[in-house]
């Protein structure tokens, strides 16, 4: 029997890289983030102009995390991919089920506490984390 | 569907991290398509019978089909 090793193609270096290049964005996302959200109180005393230029970093930051994630989506393989998605279509379905009666609650007062994005935000990323996390161990 | 993946691997003496980074998918997948928890794409199928040299019905095999066959027989 052929005990050749099978050739290299490169696939793990390439899935790592893919990783690093969303990584880098969610971190850059997430300091632009931080300097629109912090910024005109801390550090430029509410200037409209510099705020509106944070924004718009803000944005330019997130389509780049964004086309940083549909990169490294089409790069995974079937497996990784089908957890991904799986993971996904659950996150946005809480979302939109949580979100509307959210609203309601709030609109109507039965919440004493400001609704706030953020709590959907949490959310979002805690049932990402929980069906990914789920998704990896039901095919390990 | 059932696969002989393992053990045309075990005869090559590669590693799961070989095979799958042979066919460019993941050890995980690998390890999923061998125990039986993840059926693989044709193209993935396609890849893997390239690999080895092989037919595809020869690594893969439905297990339905084969439960027909033994009916009509």
């Amino acid at each position: 029997m052929n005990q050749a090793k099978p050739k290299d193609t490169g696939y793990q270096s390439r899935t790592f890289k893919s990783l690093g290049r969303l990584a880098f964005w969610a971190g850059a996302w997430l300091a632009a983030t931080a300097l629109m959200k912090f910024g005109p109180r801390l550090l430029w005393n509410k200037d409209v102009l510099l705020t509106l230029l944070a924004v718009c970093v803000n944005v330019c930051v997130g389509i780049g995390l964004i086309l940083a994630q549909k990169r490294y989506i089409s790069e995974l393989d079937e497996l990784q991919k089908k957890i991904y998605l799986d993971a996904l279509a659950i996150t946005v379905g809480v979302a939109v089920i949580v979100a509307i009666p959210y609203s309601v609650l709030h609109t109507y007062a039965v919440i004493s506490f400001q609704a706030d994005v953020s709590h959907l935000l949490e959310l979002m990323s805690l049932t990402f984390l929980v069906s990914f996390f789920y998704g990896s161990v039901r095919y390990r | 569907m059932k696969n002989r993946l393992k053990v045309l691997r075990a005869e090559r003496n590669w590693t799961q991290a070989e095979l799958a980074n042979a066919l460019e998918v993941s050890r995980q997948t690998v390890n999923a398509i061998e125990t039986g928890k993840f059926d693989p794409s044709l193209q993935l199928a396609f890849r893997a019978s390239r690999l080895f040299g092989m037919r595809i019905e020869e690594i893969f095999h439905d297990e339905d089909h084969s439960n027909l066959a033994t009916e009509v027989r």
